[in-house]
């Protein structure tokens, strides 16, 4: 679908020439002129304005009266006036109409000094208020929901919440009851506005109607500092910025990042935080003794794994979990080939896939990135459920559909939240989705095994058929405009179409799809992939796979991938297991399998921030680990944007930097990694990868760069011949585990946040 | 200089001087106007006669009785306005803190040495009046310079500076008072100046 493109025009502001895109809003059109036209209930975000506020009146020549800026759109020629004496009065009379109700209580309110209100006043209100009477009054504060309280005396009524709600995340739950002075808003029944992204509403609400709990009263803005950072609890990786006091993260917010998150975040990436400062938190080194973890120095502990690792020597594997940087990784690989000349080294969830397919899915040509999800004629999301998985995708599925006529296709073994609005959904057999994939090439191909492959996967071939038509589009017409558009369509897959056994099923019925509707060629669209883990892509292409070096290089020997290294531990044929922040029983498939691998490692290391089962019975060595705001490195979002973290809060305890545990182990091993720095460890990632060559953490910056649109892309390897994708479809043992989803809450970091104590206790009730 | 200068007489600038061929400076010369010469009898006097003044000031003293106010013993009465150490106030009725943690204080005060940490009042633990109270409010008064902006930024009246200026502790750390010490009444050091004294 074409992006949305602007001619700029010229109208005049204040007497002032100035030219800005045609159709934008007067009040985005002023600030082309640097004018600033006061607003409280416009906000681009949320699509079409609905002028409830009237705060943003201007004059414009040849209409008798006042217009709202926010809903008018600027025309060439266009003759505005913000500061006539008209427009004054208009604005103070709005102003102190808003303020007869407002009870003016800044002083205990959390968004003064922060507030568009008090911004507002100030700046275009008339400074005196006439109003004598008495004030409407609401019982306050209470509590729209166990994150979020609302003081409906300091609403203005802009609709901005409500609208989030009905329109943005679409949970259809916030809505204004009563009429007139006495409006409030409110869930329909009254029921705690729980959804996976209410949180949203309070940095929406231009007023201090709705603040967050957790942070109620913490801070002030003068108080405070702000830190960009990247939010790695998921592979979405929204852009966000921690709120720092006394080096304590107090508050998340959103910050916008239109090829990432738009400016959302989820629930989870908001209200998490608390759990960097949990008291159960690890933040001493701890060894096992006389079978209790007790704390020890950081130079013990290192000894202790460094022997251990010394000793098991080829025998040792290694799993890096999705919250570890590039960087880590990919020393990390270095510790475990290098130093210790063991290959068995895994960061995927479940199951090996060949190089070859490793390299055709992550082909450059292929990539779609997120704002292609948004503008594409259809997008199919197969195996995978966004809002769980990548949740703030969630909202850009919807924002395509609702404001760009996206075609939305879904395709998975459970519901998905994204059914009402998806124009086909189809569910497939638990563990099916290799099969299922393999039917849908088969159909675009108008292959013969349509008919077993449907019948493995669970489905009807007809609803196969009709989700082929859906991705092709309308036959183009005979004799109709020539010059038709080539048809975007983006693919947005779950790793576990690619796990064991139907691995190469899977990935080669991915690139028939491709094939087949041609994703390669066209502009915009192409495949996505949500990686089960937060940097899943990051550290493949850093080279921890068993099979792949850095930059997904060929290796001499193939090591055990995650599985096989459980089986191996189990039997004893390997010792050592090295955990870089991986939980293995919460995180990997087959926890039997895990248990008893656990058990039979002679030694297991981790880096680890709480206490879970398997550190708490199983490891021998603990190393705290950190957590995201105490990082410094890079991640890559799914679709190649490599993104940096940097410290914004001071490291707990004597926790230290992860990339600096690993060098100091390497260093007792005898190998000399030469980084004494986070920008060292950078630097020596981005030199291993030829993709990444030449980039500089510089030019990552606070927005990211995506690999792809370097010219180092070229350096991709290709695969070296194209996987076929041929074998048959093989029941997974243990369908349910093979499909593998997890909601959004299921993470420790949530557990460990007092914030979300109400999903646990809601839970027990149940 | 008590006697002014002779008034110069307006010269008018003698350009004739710079006078070069084909260039004409016209307004641009500026003449400097000094003073004529005093001349040695004039300029002696004029040395003498400033020592002579300062000792005749200094002899006039000598009939008087000493004016040293013996601090510590006794001490100087202070204005009414005089801004010395800080107080946080109760109400007088409830008993409950008029400071609401709003740490509007800490962002008037310009040598930066106000910390607030505020907290919600729940039905069990009712410190102000307000939704919040400071759980925490930190006075560095090592670093405070006595301006009184946080008194004028405060809402509630909450904190009003006091008299006391008698300052000085063995430990700079002892100098951070905490609410406690701010809201408990203050020993009375200091007298205050009655009206018209
Ligand atoms: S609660 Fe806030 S965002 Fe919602 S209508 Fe009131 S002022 Fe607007
Ligand atoms: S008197 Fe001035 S310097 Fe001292 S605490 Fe108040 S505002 Fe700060
Ligand atoms: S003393 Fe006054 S200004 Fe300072 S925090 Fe308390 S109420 Fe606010
Ligand atoms: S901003 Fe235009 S009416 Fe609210």
């Amino acid at each position: 679908m074409p992006r949305p493109e602007s001619k700029m025009i010229n109208f005049t502001i204040d007497g002032r020439e100035v030219s800005a895109p045609e159709g934008a809003m007067l009040v985005d059109a002023a600030k082309h002129g640097d004018v600033e036209i006061p607003v409280f209930c416009y906000e681009p975000k949320l699509g079409q304005p609905v002028g409830a506020c009237r705060m943003c009146l201007v004059e414009i020549e040849g209409i008798p009266k006042l217009q709202t800026g926010c809903s008018t759109p600027v025309r060439d020629g266009m003759v505005v006036y913000t500061e006539t004496e008209r427009v004054k009065v208009a604005q103070q009379s709005v102003v102190e109409f808003l303020l007869i109700n407002h009870p003016l209580d800044c002083p205990v309110c959390d968004k003064g000094g922060e507030c568009p209100l008090q911004d507002i006043t100030f700046g275009w209100g008339g400074g005196i208020s006439r109003f004598i009477e008495p004030k409407r009054h609401f019982v306050k504060p209470l509590e729209l929901s166990p994150l979020i309280a609302i003081d409906r005396e300091r609403c203005i009524l802009c609709y901005r919440c409500v609208r989030f709600s009905q329109e943005i995340s679409e949970d259809y739950q916030l809505v204004l009851l009563e009429r007139g002075a006495h409006s409030y808003v409110s869930t329909f029944d009254g029921h705690p506005y729980v959804a996976p992204f209410s949180g949203n509403i309070v940095e929406l609400c231009p007023v201090g109607a709705l603040t967050s709990r957790p942070y109620r009263f913490r801070a002030r803005p003068w108080d405070i500092e702000g830190a960009g950072s990247v939010c790695t609890l998921c592979p979405a990786q929204c852009n966000v910025t921690i709120t720092v006091r006394d080096e304590r993260a107090l508050r998340v917010l959103a910050r916008q990042n239109d090829e990432v998150d738009d400016g959302w975040l989820c629930d989870k990436g908001r209200f998490a935080y608390q759990s960097f400062h949990a008291e159960e938190r690890i933040t001493e080194p701890l060894i096992r003794d006389g079978g209790q973890l007790r704390p020890v120095t950081w130079e013990r502990a290192l000894e202790q794994a460094a022997g251990a690792l010394k000793r098991a020597g080829a025998n040792a594997a290694a799993i890096a979990g999705g919250q570890s940087t590039g960087e880590e990784g990919h020393l990390l690989a270095r510790l475990m080939r290098e130093g210790l000349g063991s290959p068995h080294l895994d960061s995927r969830r479940a199951g090996t896939l060949s190089l070859d397919a490793h390299r055709a899915l992550g082909a450059p040509a292929l990539q779609a990135n997120v704002s292609d999800l948004e503008f594409a004629h259809a997008v199919l999301v197969l195996d995978t459920d966004p809002v769980n998985d990548a949740s703030i995708l969630d909202l850009r599925l919807r924002k395509g559909i609702r404001r760009r006529g996206l075609k939305l296709a879904v395709a998975s073994p459970g519901p998905s939240s994204l059914d009402p609005s998806a124009a086909l959904s189809i569910r497939f057999k638990p563990g099916a989705g290799a099969a299922f994939a393999a039917a849908l090439s088969a159909a675009l191909g108008a292959s013969a095994e349509l008919e077993t492959l449907c019948g493995e996967a669970g489905v009807e071939s007809a609803a196969v058929r009709e989700l082929a038509e859906l991705l092709r589009g309308p036959e183009p017409q005979q004799g109709a405009d020539s010059e038709l558009q080539p048809r975007e369509v983006v693919i947005l897959w779950g790793e576990r179409l690619t796990a064991a056994p139907n691995a190469e099923l899977g990935a080669g019925a991915l690139l028939g799809i491709a094939e087949a509707l041609d994703l390669a060629n066209v502009e915009g669209a192409g495949m996505l992939e949500v990686p089960a883990t937060a940097n899943g892509r990051g550290l493949r292409e850093a080279g921890v796979l068993p099979n792949a070096g850095p930059g997904l290089s060929q290796l001499q020997d193939a090591g055990r991938d995650s599985a096989a290294i459980a089986e191996g531990l189990a039997a004893g044929e390997l010792s050592a297991l090295y955990l870089l922040q991986c939980d293995p029983l919460r995180e990997l498939a087959d926890r039997a399998l895990w248990e008893r691998a656990l058990a039979g490692a002679s030694t297991v290391i981790a880096h680890a921030s709480f206490l879970t089962d398997a550190i708490n019975e199983h490891a021998d060595v603990v190393f705290p680990a950190e957590a995201y705001p105490e990082k410094e490195g890079t991640l890559v979002h799914p679709d190649g944007r490599l993104q940096r973290l940097r410290p914004a809060i001071a490291r707990p305890g004597s926790v230290r930097a992860g990339w600096h545990v690993i060098a100091e182990l390497a260093l007792r091993l005898g190998l000399d990694f030469d980084v004494l720095s986070g920008a060292m460890a950078s630097r020596q990632l981005f030199e291993a990868v030829p993709f990444y060559s030449g980039l500089t953490l510089e030019e990552i910056g606070g927005r990211g760069v995506r690999w792809q649109e370097r010219e180092a892309a070229a350096a991709f390897p290709a695969p070296a011949s194209a996987p076929s994708g041929d074998g048959s479809f093989e029941e997974p043992a243990d369908p349910g585990e093979a499909a593998g989803y997890r909601s959004v809450w299921d993470a420790p970091e949530v557990e460990h946040s007092p914030a979300f104590d109400f999903l646990f206790k809601t839970k027990e009730l149940v | 200089m008590s006697d002014t200068p002779p008034k110069a007489e307006q010269a008018t600038p003698d350009t004739t001087a710079l006078k070069v061929e084909g260039w004409n400076p016209g307004d641009d010369v500026i003449e400097i106007v000094r003073s004529p010469d005093p001349g040695p009898g004039r300029a002696t006097w004029r040395t003498f006669r400033e020592t002579a003044r300062g000792l005749l000031t200094t002899f006039g003293r000598f009939t008087e009785t000493p004016v040293t106010v013996e601090y510590p013993e006794e001490k100087t009465p202070v204005y009414p306005r005089f801004r010395g150490r800080h107080k946080l106030h109760r109400f007088e009725d409830s008993g409950l803190e008029k400071c609401v943690g709003c740490s509007l204080c800490a962002a008037a005060c310009p040598a930066d040495c106000i910390r607030v940490v505020a907290a919600e009042n729940t039905p069990e633990n009712r410190v102000s009046a307000g939704e919040r109270y400071a759980a925490v409010y930190e006075i560095n008064l090592s670093r405070c310079i006595f301006c009184g902006y946080c008194e004028v930024a405060c809402p509630f009246d909450a904190i009003t500076m006091g008299h006391d200026y008698e300052l000085s502790d063995y430990d700079r750390s002892d100098l951070i008072f905490t609410k406690e010490m701010l809201l408990a009444e203050p020993l009375e050091r200091t007298p205050l100046r009655n009206e018209g004294e």
